[in-house]
C-alpha cells in the first residue's frame, strides 16, 4: 500500500519542482527565460522579420514536435530513466501512418492510430527491458535506436510521398486559427504539467527519480510509472513522426528523424531537466524547446555561414546550459 | 523481508563507464555485423587478380545507406550481377567513415576479389586502395579517382550542379525578365555535395547575375530544407527560386513555399533539386513548381557496379565509366516514368 507519495530532500538531491510559480520565481528558477527574452530581442533589432507572425507560426510548428516528444521525455528523464530511440520511432510512425493513409488508404485517424500503436510497441519494448528485467536504459534504448531504424529502412527502403488532402489535415490545418501541430503540442505541455503537478504518479515520477530505493520502501510501485512514461514517449514521438510526415507529404526511411533524439534531449537537459533524475519542470523543457527554435531561425535569418551557425549553435547551448545550471544557485 | 529490486543509482563516473562501454560495444557489434559473408575461398582472390578471366565475387561498399538509392542500388546491382553469374555483397557503413574503413579493411584481408568503394574521405582511402591493389584485388573508386585503383566509377556531380543552375537561370531570364530572388539549399560536408553546390550556384549567377541570392543554407535532407526555407521566406516572402543541392532539401522548399500559401502550380516559382528522387519526380511530372531535377538513373549506376569490374578482370583496356546525369523537366514525361519504375 502507498503510504509517501514525496520524496526525502537533503542538500545533495536537488528538491522536486512542479510547475515553476510565476513572477520572479519563475525567472530565478529558470534563467533560460531571461537568455530566450534576450536573444527574441536581438533577432529582431538584427533581423526586422524575427517576430512577424509568418516566422513565429515556422518556428512554432517546428518546435510543437519537438515539444510533444520532449515532454513525456522529460518525465522519463525525471524518473531516472532515459529514451534514446525516440529518433528512430519517430521515423517508423511516420512511415506507418504514411503507408497507411497513402498507400493502403485507410482513413487519416486509423493511419494515426497504426502510427501511435507502433510507437506504443516499441515504448513497451524499451520499458520491459528497462523497469522489469532492469537492463541499462542507455544501452538498451541506443540499441533500439539502431534496430528499430534498421527494420523500418528494411520495412520502407523507398521514399514514401503523396498521403492525400486527409492526412494533410494533421500537420496543415488550424484550429482556431493556430496550427494543428502547435494545439497538439500545447495539449501535451498542459498535460504533462498538470500530470506533474497535480497527481500522485507525478510526484512518484520525482520520487523514484531522487531515490529509487526509498520510493520503493514508500509503497511506490517503481516499475509501473516508469514503464508507462516509456509507452507514452514511445506513442509520442511515432504522433510527431506522423505529423512530420503529414507536413512534408513524404517521409524516408533512412533519413526522417536522424539525430533526432540528441536534438530532444537537449531541450529536455537545457530546460533544466537533470540527467540523474529527480528534478525538472515542464515549463523550463518549454523554454529549452522554445530556446533551440529561436537560436535556429535566428541564426538562418541572419543568414550566417552554415559552419559559423554550428559554432554559433554550439557555444549558445553550452552558455544556456551553463546559466541553467548555475543560475539558481547564484541566487540561492 | 522483501528485497527491493532496484538497483543502486549509477555514480557518474559508472555512468560515464556505461556510456564508454556501450558505444564501443556498439562499434565492435557493428563491425562484426557488417563483416560480409565469406562466401568463397581465398583460392578466389588469386585468381581474380587483374587479368584474369573469372570473377564470382564483387563487393561493394556503397557507405550512405541511409539514401533510399542505396536499397535501389543494391537491388539492381545485385539483379545485373546474377547476370554475370557473379554474387554481389555489400557493406554496412552507416554514413561513418570509421565503419566504412573497418568494412574495407576486413574485406581486404579476406582477399574479396573484386570491391568497388565510394569513399567517403578520399584522401584516407588512398592506403587502402594500394593494399588491395598489392594483394592482387580490383579496386574500383565510385564517385571519384583514387592514385591507387583498377578503374573508377566517375559521376559528373559538378555537371549535376550545372544543368540544374543553366535550366533555372534561364527559366528566370524568360519567366522574370532575370529579376527575382534565389535561395540554395547546400552542403559543404562532403565532396559530392561541394561539387554539386558548385557547379550549380556558379552556373545560374553567371547565367542570371540580375537575380538577387537571398540564402545559402546547409540542408540535405527535407526536415532541414523545409525549416530553412520558412525562415527564409519570413525574410523574403517574395521568393522565386529554390534550388537545392539534393532533391530531398529541395522537396521540404517546394513544401514551406506551399505552407506560405504559395499555390503548387505558381508561374513565378521555381524548384529544382538533383537526383531524381521520386517524390519531387512526381511533383515534376504533376506539372507543380517543382520544375527540374539532375537525375542520376539507378540502373546506369548498377550496371556499371558490375560491368567495371567484369572489364577489369577480363583485361579490358580504359574500363573505367562515365555515368550520364540527365536533367528531367515537365516535358520529360517517358524519361520520369522509366526513372520512377527503376525507383520502385
Amino acid at each position: 500500500m502507498t503510504t509517501a507519495t514525496t520524496a526525502p530532500t537533503n542538500r545533495l538531491t536537488p528538491r522536486p519542482r512542479a510547475l515553476a510559480a510565476g513572477g520572479l520565481n519563475s525567472v530565478r528558477r529558470n534563467p533560460l527565460l531571461v537568455v530566450l527574452a534576450l536573444m527574441v530581442l536581438v533577432f529582431q533589432l538584427t533581423t526586422g522579420s524575427f517576430l512577424d507572425p509568418g516566422n513565429l507560426s515556422g518556428i512554432a510548428i517546428d518546435a510543437a514536435t519537438l515539444a510533444i516528444v520532449a515532454v513525456p521525455l522529460a518525465l522519463l528523464v525525471i524518473s531516472g530513466y532515459l529514451d534514446l530511440s525516440v529518433g528512430s520511432t519517430l521515423a517508423v510512425g511516420g512511415l506507418v501512418a504514411g503507408w497507411l493513409a497513402g498507400q493502403q488508404h485507410q482513413p487519416p485517424l486509423v493511419a494515426v492510430l497504426g502510427a501511435l500503436a507502433v510507437g506504443a510497441a516499441v515504448g513497451a519494448v524499451n520499458g520491459i527491458l528497462c523497469c522489469y528485467l532492469g537492463l541499462s536504459a542507455f544501452i538498451v534504448t541506443l540499441g533500439m535506436l539502431t534496430a528499430v531504424r534498421g527494420l523500418a529502412q528494411q520495412l520502407f527502403p523507398l521514399p514514401l510521398s503523396s498521403f492525400g488532402s486527409g492526412f494533410a489535415w494533421l500537420g496543415g490545418s488550424r484550429i482556431a486559427g493556430i496550427d494543428a501541430p502547435v494545439v497538439i503540442a500545447a495539449l501535451v505541455l498542459v498535460a504533462g504539467a498538470l500530470f506533474l503537478a497535480l497527481t500522485p504518479a507525478g510526484r512518484h515520477v520525482f520520487a523514484i527519480g531522487v531515490n529509487r530505493e526509498a520510493a520503493y520502501l514508500s509503497g511506490i510501485n517503481i516499475r509501473r510509472t516508469p514503464f508507462a512514461l516509456f509507452v507514452v514517449t514511445g506513442v509520442a514521438a511515432a504522433l510527431a513522426g506522423a505529423i512530420k510526415a503529414s507536413v512534408l507529404d513524404s517521409v524516408v526511411a533512412g533519413t526522417s528523424g536522424a539525430g533526432f533524439e540528441l536534438t530532444v534531449l537537449t531541450a529536455v537537459l537545457l530546460g533544466g531537466v537533470a540527467l540523474t533524475g529527480g528534478s525538472g519542470s515542464v515549463f523550463g523543457v518549454l523554454l529549452g524547446v522554445l530556446f533551440l527554435g529561436c537560436l535556429q531561425n535566428g541564426l538562418t535569418l541572419l543568414s550566417v555561414p552554415t559552419f559559423w551557425q554550428q559554432m554559433a549553435q554550439g557555444t549558445a547551448l553550452v552558455a544556456g546550459a551553463a546559466l541553467a545550471y548555475f543560475g539558481p544557485r547564484l541566487t540561492r | 523481508m522483501t528485497r527491493s529490486p532496484y538497483s543502486s543509482p549509477a555514480s557518474r563516473r559508472q555512468f560515464l563507464a556505461l556510456s564508454g562501454g556501450a558505444l564501443a560495444a556498439t562499434a565492435l557489434a557493428a563491425a562484426g555485423c557488417s563483416a560480409p559473408d565469406d562466401g568463397a575461398s581465398t583460392a578466389d582472390a588469386a585468381d581474380a587478380s587483374e587479368g584474369s578471366k573469372t570473377l564470382t565475387r564483387i563487393g561493394l561498399d556503397y557507405p550512405f545507406t541511409q539514401l533510399p538509392l542505396y536499397s535501389t542500388l543494391v537491388k539492381l546491382s545485385t539483379a545485373a550481377a546474377k547476370k554475370h553469374d557473379v554474387s554481389l555483397l555489400t557493406t554496412s557503413d552507416a554514413g561513418n567513415p570509421d565503419t566504412q574503413a573497418t568494412n574495407l579493411t576486413t574485406w581486404i584481408t579476406q582477399k574479396m576479389p573484386a570491391i568497388v568503394s565510394f569513399p567517403m574521405v578520399f584522401e584516407a582511402t588512398e592506403a587502402m586502395a594500394k593494399r588491395a591493389l598489392d594483394a592482387g584485388l580490383i579496386w574500383v573508386t565510385y564517385g571519384g579517382s583514387l592514385e591507387h585503383q583498377s578503374a573508377d566509377i566517375q559521376f559528373s556531380f559538378l555537371e549535376g550542379g550545372t544543368l540544374l543552375g543553366e535550366a533555372a537561370a534561364k527559366w528566370a531570364n524568360e519567366q522574370l525578365g532575370g529579376k527575382g530572388k534565389v535561395a540554395f539549399l547546400t552542403d559543404g560536408t562532403i565532396q559530392l555535395g561541394r561539387e554539386r553546390t558548385k557547379g550549380m550556384i556558379d552556373a545560374f549567377t553567371k547565367n542570371a547575375p540580375g537575380v538577387d541570392v537571398v540564402a545559402r543554407e546547409q540542408a540535405i535532407d527535407p526536415d532541414t530544407g523545409l525549416s530553412k526555407s520558412r525562415a527564409v521566406l519570413a525574410k523574403h516572402p517574395d521568393l522565386n527560386l529554390i534550388l537545392g543541392v539534393t532533391d530531398a532539401a529541395a522537396y521540404g522548399g517546394f513544401k514551406a513555399l506551399q505552407q506560405t500559401g504559395r499555390k503548387a502550380t505558381d508561374a513565378k516559382t521555381f524548384v529544382g533539386g538533383q537526383d531524381g528522387a521520386a517524390p519531387s519526380l512526381l511533383a515534376i511530372k504533376q506539372g507543380t513548381f517543382y520544375r527540374a531535377s539532375a537525375a542520376l538513373a539507378p540502373k546506369d549506376i548498377a550496371n556499371a557496379v558490375v560491368d567495371v569490374p567484369l572489364a577489369v578482370a577480363a583485361g579490358k583496356a580504359n574500363p573505367s565509366v562515365q555515368v550520364p546525369i540527365t536533367l528531367v523537366g515537365r516535358g520529360d514525361t517517358a524519361t520520369i516514368d522509366d526513372l520512377l519504375a527503376q525507383n520502385s
